[in-house]
């Protein structure tokens, strides 16, 4: 019992890191119809400046989401400038090879820098924990999976309190008319691109204090995060964290009643099963402009 | 077409020329390429052949469902692994026996596979396949490390050594793949030609316009994604053997896929050849940047470099890159099709024996052909359409009207499966068919055209008209794309809607009134007993209103049955009979035209209190206009 419920809040918290790194996935592809492939890569790259922080700054890697998160955020909004601006109107499939194409140059550009080793986050809690009761919470699971929500709350808050989150939702909903009321689309999406990427890389900082990483992680994350949003419903901001959540407990619950090496497999077996019952996702919803819009 | 390369003969001739010396580099490098190992044992570059082979298959195979049917994959490298593990699997575990005997067991396997995930994957839409082959590619890679009582986990599996002379050791892995590929490239020509390629084109232009004219989606896209596979399952066979040692980082590694997607790519994606051209540009690459740049993450940078590059700035690829040059030097200075006149339309008798048209006895007390009973559909919050009923008597030309946002469309929507009603009952002429596919009620006779035309952009007028598919048999797919009869069929539908001129422009050169016409053709194609229009006189020109009119009484004479959504209320009152208000998602009033307009509520709700029709007929004769 004291195992399973240890369990079940290991699983939240890393379902609260999920859930923020594919907020940013599902808000990208809300607002301009674009799967971010490298979505990964930006959450390893979050991982590494992290790691530069913390080691050269001496900053708590945490305390260090203040400006591993910044940065990724004007990385964002560079690339959806120069590269992913030019192609809005391509078909998706367009986006999805020029952002797999940006995954790999991330990853390369990752390996020449930091190489190709394993790195790791060691900040001096690492090896201590909680112990309310029986069960056993390592502090930085603790720390990392809070600052993920806390980090998500103002993302949410962005979208739902200001202007910009109204701006936001009205080009989700029709660019064509969000224009026309004066909301500059372009500038909006770079917008969005930027805070979807900075999210990816705050939940980079706070995993790389979690477990060790290499460029080539990027891979794993990836299809995590899909096979999230897909679940979820592509586009849904909802669906994605409640499905986030569904995927930590699904996982730490594997690897620690079968086992760890499968527990990469839950979830392209959770997509499968998915979407062979709802091809939609779990809150996706069909639209009347889905049959209308040519 | 003839007639245009006469006339662009002096500057014409270059181009030609040009196309020849492309042809004669082509033969010349197929015979270098059959002669290679004969002429040069230079192991070095009969290895770099070797693996571009395998990626010319992989991406001519990937041509298919991805260059025609527009779904990108990223799982192709994982058929390539499939392929490689059934051989390995096999040959570790019956040493005795010969491994080319596995060689078409990896294909089946490949292709069963395929079978399987276009099941799963191809039910849904767009953009959840790309993701769905990600995850495939991961999952198969996931299964072969820990499955280890199968495939060796981590440490992999040693294959046989090939026990042939070692002079000739590369020979039968570098015919193998040149056999394999050919075969590849034979089935990618087949599929093109065939029903089946065009079916898949549209599919690719736009999947929901593509049901609404009888194509079977999930059985042309999974037919489209075995054929992708199978032949590129082989080829990972063969190529696992050649390589003697497998394991599951390098068979399943992504940068496989990312491999055959880059030389689809770069070849031009909906070509026959490209692919080739590309795995031959992009494998030396490869080879380059791991041999001469340290490889490792130069290789990323390379592939992801190039990858964005291409996207952005060569996005049709090589081949088709030349080829517009080609056309553009040739066509150079003549002015385009697109502005000749509309035919005057030609008679209807001709078709006589294109359509099931009869001449009719208007019967006193028709049936009803099709039967709306308390439909029901809600977006979210929003119920669009909230227990419609309605009949169309067979051999009526039926109006459906009402103010914006009442329904109309959303109903026509639901009457042909573009967007699946939540609850009610349609019938066809005592056949229920509200939970057949769209394309199955085309097949039993539904036809419709939209409000916002939707033609198949890419293709040509008449390839969109013979796009339309009365029926499905697994037999029609394989049958060549357009017959010289069906060619025929549709210029003589074409002929009857005054577009013939048109026949070879693409369809996204038409104006709108223009591409109304041809959507008409392309239904008319489908021998639909009931024709549903939707807006048939909206934003055309009144010549065209009253030609359409004229069309659609035409037609209905000979027995075909209409129901109209249309907002010209001169043209529905004097066209329709019986007319069917919709108000708010429910019909609120039937009855005749005369009926309708002095109806008090429909007055309130639609029509206005001040609402007069001038003249009826005013719609019908341009002399009553101008009189």
């Amino acid at each position: 019992m004291t195992e399973l419920v240890q369990t079940l809040v290991l699983g939240l918290l890393v379902g609260g890191i999920y859930a923020l790194a594919a907020s940013g996935l599902t808000l990208i592809f809300g607002v301009m119809r674009v799967i971010n492939i490298a979505h990964g890569a930006f959450l390893i790259l979050g991982a590494f400046i992290a790691y530069t922080v913390w080691n050269q700054l001496g900053l708590d890697p945490l305390v260090g989401v203040l400006i591993t998160t910044p940065i990724v955020f004007g990385l964002g909004w560079l690339i959806y400038r120069l590269l992913v601006r030019p192609i809005r109107h391509a078909p998706m499939s367009s986006t999805v090879l020029l952002t797999f194409g940006l995954a790999l140059v991330t990853e390369g550009v990752m390996g020449l820098v930091w190489g190709n080793n394993s790195t790791a986050i060691r900040p001096s809690y690492v090896d201590q924990s909680f112990h309310p009761g029986d069960i056993f919470l390592p502090k930085a699971q603790v720390y990392g999976g809070l600052l993920a929500v806390v980090v998500l709350l103002a993302l949410w808050l962005i979208l739902t309190k200001t202007w910009l989150g109204r701006a936001i939702r009205a080009a989700a909903a029709n660019p064509a008319s969000a224009e026309l009321v004066g909301i500059k689309v372009t500038s909006v999406s770079a917008v969005v691109f930027g805070l979807g990427v900075a999210a990816a890389g705050a939940g980079g900082a706070i995993t790389g204090v979690l477990y060790p990483f290499v460029p080539g992680s990027h891979y794993v994350w990836i299809a995590r995060l899909l096979a999230i949003v897909v679940l979820g419903g592509l586009g849904s901001l909802e669906g994605a964290v409640l499905s986030a959540l569904v995927f930590g407990v699904a996982e730490t619950v594997t690897a620690v009643y079968f086992s760890p090496a499968w527990a990469t497999a839950v979830p392209y077996a959770i997509v499968f099963a998915v979407l062979l019952i709802r091809p939609q996702g779990l809150m996706g919803t069909r639209l009347r402009d889905d049959a209308v819009a040519a | 077409m003839s007639t245009v390369t006469a006339e662009s003969a002096p500057d014409g001739h270059s181009a030609f020329d040009l196309i020849w010396v492309g042809r004669a580099i082509a033969l010349v490098a197929g015979v270098l390429l059959v002669l290679y190992p004969i002429l040069s044992d230079n192991l070095y570059y009969q290895n770099m052949i070797i693996l571009s082979l395998v990626f010319a298959i992989a991406a001519s195979g990937l041509s298919i469902i991805t260059g025609l049917a527009g779904y990108v994959s990223l799982g192709q490298g994982a058929f390539i692994g499939l392929g490689g593990y059934t051989v390995g699997v096999l040959a570790t575990r019956h040493p005795d026996t010969n491994v080319w005997v596995w060689m078409p067991i990896a294909g089946l396997v490949a292709g069963a596979v395929a079978l399987v995930l276009g099941f799963v994957a191809l039910r849904a839409r767009g953009p959840s396949f790309v993701i769905i082959t990600v995850a495939f590619l991961f999952l198969v890679q996931v299964i072969a490390i820990n499955w280890r009582s199968l495939s060796g986990g981590t440490e992999g599996l040693s294959l046989p050594i090939p026990t042939w002379d070692f002079d000739y050791a590369n020979w039968p892995f570098y015919y193998g793949l040149v056999g394999i590929l050919a075969l590849q490239l034979l089935l990618s020509w087949w599929v093109r030609r065939t029903k089946l390629g065009t079916g898949l084109v549209a599919i690719r232009e736009d999947e929901t316009k593509a049901a609404t004219v009888g194509i079977n989606l999930p059985v042309e896209k999974i037919i489209a994604f075995v054929a992708s596979s199978v032949l590129v399952g082989v080829a990972g066979g063969v190529y696992g053997y050649y390589l003697t040692f497998i394991d599951p980082r390098g068979m399943f590694n992504i940068l496989l896929s990312v491999e055959t997607m880059l030389a689809l790519l770069v070849g031009g994606k909906a070509t026959l050849w490209g692919p080739v051209l590309g795995a031959f540009i992009v494998e030396p690459l490869n080879e380059y940047a791991n041999n001469d740049l340290g490889g490792g993450n130069t290789r990323l940078l390379l592939f992801g470099g190039l990858l964005v590059v291409i996207v952005l700035f060569l996005p049709q690829g090589v081949l088709p890159a030349i080829e517009s040059l080609l056309n553009w030097v040739r066509t150079r200075g003549k002015a385009g099709l697109v502005g000749a006149r509309i035919g005057t339309g030609g008679s209807l008798t001709a078709l006589t024996d294109r359509l099931s048209l009869v001449d009719r006895e208007v019967a006193h007390d028709p049936l009803p052909l099709l039967e709306v009973k308390d439909l029901r559909k809600a977006f979210g919050g929003l119920t669009a359409v909230d227990g419609a009923s309605l009949v169309v008597p067979e051999g009526s030309i039926t109006g459906l009207i009402g103010p914006n946002g009442s329904g109309k469309t959303t109903l026509f929507n639901l009457i042909d499966n573009t967007i699946h009603a939540d609850s009610g009952e349609i019938w066809l002429a005592g056949e229920r068919i509200d939970r057949l596919s769209s394309w199955a009620r085309v097949h039993r006779g539904v036809g419709r055209t939209f409000q916002i035309t939707r033609l198949f952009h890419e293709m040509t007028v008449l390839e969109n008209v013979v796009a339309s598919q009365r029926s499905f048999s697994w037999g029609q797919l394989g049958r060549i794309a357009v017959s010289g009869a069906e060619a025929r069929a549709a210029e003589d539908i074409l002929e009857y809607v005054g577009m013939r001129a048109f026949r070879d422009q693409k369809a996204k050169a038409l104006s709108f009134g223009q591409q109304k016409l041809v959507e008409l053709a392309q239904v008319l194609m489908l021998d639909p007993n009931l024709i549903l229009l939707d807006e048939p006189a909206g934003g055309i020109n009144p010549v065209l209103i009253d030609r359409m009119s004229e069309m659609i009484r035409e037609l209905n004479s000979y027995g075909k049955t209409f129901l109209i959504v249309e907002h010209n209320m001169p043209f529905v009152l004097g066209l329709c009979d019986p007319v069917h208000v919709l108000a708010r998602g429910r019909t609120m009033a039937s009855g005749t035209a005369t009926e309708i307009q002095k109806d008090p509520a429909v007055l309130d709700a639609y029509l206005g209190d001040d609402f007069v029709l001038e003249a009826a007929d005013a719609a019908q004769t341009p002399e009553a206009r101008n009189a």
